[in-house]
């Protein structure tokens, strides 16, 4: 009931926002409110009875026990321009399946100097998303295409939100109007210690639901082991992923190019830089980095191109223990992950979308450090269809299938009646209402 | 029954034409250009513009040019406007933009603006001065500022005519963002006699960049992100 209180409230003061946003309509826009609420009518069909989200094994955002209307998410942005140069952005966020009811995304300033030459420069301070994602393009980092993220976007949105500065520049190449255009960004953060955790402990997901900076994340039960290394039962556990723990600030940088708004590719390299002896408030580090290829373009017949690319290890202490202590066996691991995606997408008479992506995921233990509990290895496909009815309604439908093959599945969660592998089917028909729904 | 009205306006026809001539020789020739590219094929959008032997004036009663900026883009891409012409540069998107020009014949700064909040810009000096948006990296646009009032920019066909022009010899040139500054054609002389049409072709080698206006949706992507 409290989170339905909770909700309401959110949905009130959103409504006021977007009060504000019709007034503003009228006169200048210094002061920008954007709002959206999206609900869907879901359908899960899982081997699990409860969602990763509600603490369970399935990878799907809802379960079969949730079937039925679901407010997938209700957002305001604001952005105010506090100079000509400078100007500040939130992003609040109502879950109703989250850990509390309104919290935030984003939240940063921009410096945007006028430039003095070819190099128009940014810089952004505060809690934002990486310029990874070649999915997130739309209001509140959502996608345009499919309701669920790729599962490479998925994490970003879960574990990933640096709190920091991010320079970047933008140039076109050689004379002023050559198709050739260069971006390159560098950012020094801090949080995102025990990003990784939730990645290791649920597997590769597909979903829209973005991690607030407060929010605490349910993960799969922990397994207790007796002295033979037998299960004799499970432990509940959680992931603030955006902790500082180690302080020691992470890093990311990367290049773009871009021809003539035809073809893009983008090479990144992120590294939390976290020490995995570290601990604070229940938490332990865990070292997290990737390299990151983006890739989009334009095909034949107006289809465009959307692929990512992610390869990345996360160090940690397998048998460290949520008090801070280490069991007998504690001993530092390395896991390795890799995740891609290919989308196709085809936008017909400007607002009917229909998009189909594969991707393909992995994670297993590196070769060299102590045998692993769990792998993960799979592939999923969603097709969907979105419809722009106006600038204040759309809908759509979206099919999602996941497999995937966990290896200790069945030992480890027996109990669970957990199979070696499983394929997990969502449908979502979806509504979105939005208004002030220009962009900038 | 209508010689009153048409006798004022023949009246006001000599005055114009007496005002014309004060300046200029009685008789004029036509111009006619077309550009094609490596292929053959027409290209449009191409500058063109023809420089009398002596220097002219700069305009000074020419009324305001207008770059106007919509969904995100300035309207013309390409503005050809001559030495001493100000233009005012109109925001009728809902978003504002900031407008600026950091080229060598004219650096200046439009802030934050929505309608018509700044006053027009003189450009008093001939070259290409690119405009950017601060707000939205993909707005692009230019202005071409030529010392003569004989311009044009070329139609689908890849053609433009200039009339009107007095008895000299021109030299025309042609411009367009999409070419390399070095691989531009010279530009060719010719001599524009008292009546009658010459003609001129250009024909642009080496690489051109896509056309500006083929971007938008070619690839059913967003490119502008939030």
């Amino acid at each position: 009931m409290g989170t339905v209180l909770r909700g309401a409230a959110a949905i009130a003061a959103a409504a006021a926002y977007a009060g504000a946003a019709l007034a503003d309509d009228t006169g200048g826009d210094r002061n920008r409110f954007q709002f959206e609420i999206d609900a869907s009518y879901v359908h899960a069909d899982s081997p699990f009875a409860s969602s990763w989200t509600e603490g369970g094994l399935s990878k799907l955002r809802y379960s079969e026990s949730n079937d039925g209307l679901e407010s997938t998410r209700v957002f305001a942005q604001y952005r105010g321009r506090i100079a000509d140069t400078l100007s500040a952005t939130v992003i609040a966020d109502y879950q109703s399946d989250a850990s509390k009811g309104l919290d935030v995304t984003e939240a940063y300033m921009d410096w945007r100097p006028i430039p003095k030459s070819g190099n128009q420069q940014q810089i952004r301070v505060g809690a934002f998303y990486p310029p990874l994602s070649r999915e997130n393009a739309d209001l509140g980092w959502q996608s345009p295409f499919t309701y669920s993220y790729s599962a490479i976007n998925t994490w970003l949105g879960e574990e990933v939100r640096p709190i920091g500065v991010e320079w970047s520049l933008h140039r076109h190449l050689g004379f002023a109007g050559s198709p050739h255009e260069l971006r390159a960004f560098a950012s020094a953060f801090y949080g995102n210690d025990p990003s990784g955790t939730l990645l290791f402990w649920r597997g590769w997901s597909l979903n829209d639901r973005q991690t607030r900076l407060g929010d605490t994340l349910p993960l799969p039960p922990r397994p207790v082991f007796d002295f033979t290394g037998s299960v004799v039962g499970h432990a509940t556990q959680s992931v603030e992923p955006f902790d500082e723990i180690d302080h020691r600030p992470g890093a990311y940088a990367g290049l773009e190019w871009s021809y003539a708004h035809r073809v893009l590719v983008q090479l990144a390299r992120y590294d939390n830089r976290a020490d995995p002896y570290a601990y604070s408030g229940g938490q332990w580090a865990w070292g997290t980095s990737f390299n990151h290829l983006g890739l989009q373009a334009g095909l034949p017949w107006e289809i465009g191109l959307v692929a990512q690319w992610l390869q990345g290890e996360t160090y940690w202490i397998q048998g460290a223990r949520a008090d801070g202590t280490l069991s007998p066996f504690a001993g530092l691991v390395c896991d390795d992950f890799d995740a891609k995606f290919l989308m196709l997408t085809r936008l017909v008479r400007g607002a009917h979308r229909v998009s189909l992506r594969y991707d393909a995921f992995d994670m297993h233990r590196a070769e060299g450090t102590p045998t692993g509990l769990q792998s993960d290895d799979g592939h999923a496909w969603t097709l969907a269809y979105r419809y722009e009815h106006s600038a204040r309604w759309s809908a759509g439908v979206e099919w999602l299938r996941i497999d995937s093959a966990r290896d200790n599945w069945t030992l480890f969660y027996a109990s669970y009646d957990a199979p070696p592998s499983a394929t997990e089917t969502e449908i979502r028909l979806g509504m979105t209402f939005r208004v002030g729904a220009t962009p900038h | 029954m209508t010689t009153g009205v048409s006798r004022s306006s023949k009246s006001r026809g000599a005055v114009w034409i007496l005002a014309l001539s004060l300046g200029a020789p009685a008789y004029a020739g036509s111009l006619r250009v077309s550009v094609v590219d490596d292929h053959g094929q027409p290209v449009e959008r191409v500058a063109v513009y023809a420089l009398p032997s002596k220097p002219l004036a700069t305009a000074t009663s020419a009324p305001d040019a207008i770059m106007d900026q919509a969904h995100n883009a300035f309207v013309p891409h390409i503005l050809i406007v001559q030495t001493g012409t100000s233009v005012l540069f109109p925001n009728n998107d809902v978003v504002s933009h900031h407008v600026y020009s950091f080229s060598e014949p004219k650096t200046f700064e439009l802030p934050l603006y929505k309608g018509n909040a700044h006053p027009p810009i003189l450009f008093d000096r001939p070259g290409v001065v690119v405009l950017g948006c601060n707000i939205h990296d993909s707005m692009l646009g230019y202005i071409l500022v030529v010392d003569t009032p004989h311009f044009a920019s070329t139609d689908a066909q890849g053609s433009i005519s200039l009339d009107g022009l007095a008895v000299d010899d021109y030299s025309i040139h042609v411009w367009t963002e999409r070419l390399k500054p070095g691989d531009l054609p010279a530009a060719q002389t010719i001599r524009v006699a008292a009546d009658g049409t010459q003609t001129v072709s250009f024909k642009l080698e080496g690489r051109m960049a896509p056309d500006f206006h083929d971007r938008e949706r070619v690839s059913s992507l967003p490119w502008e992100r939030y």
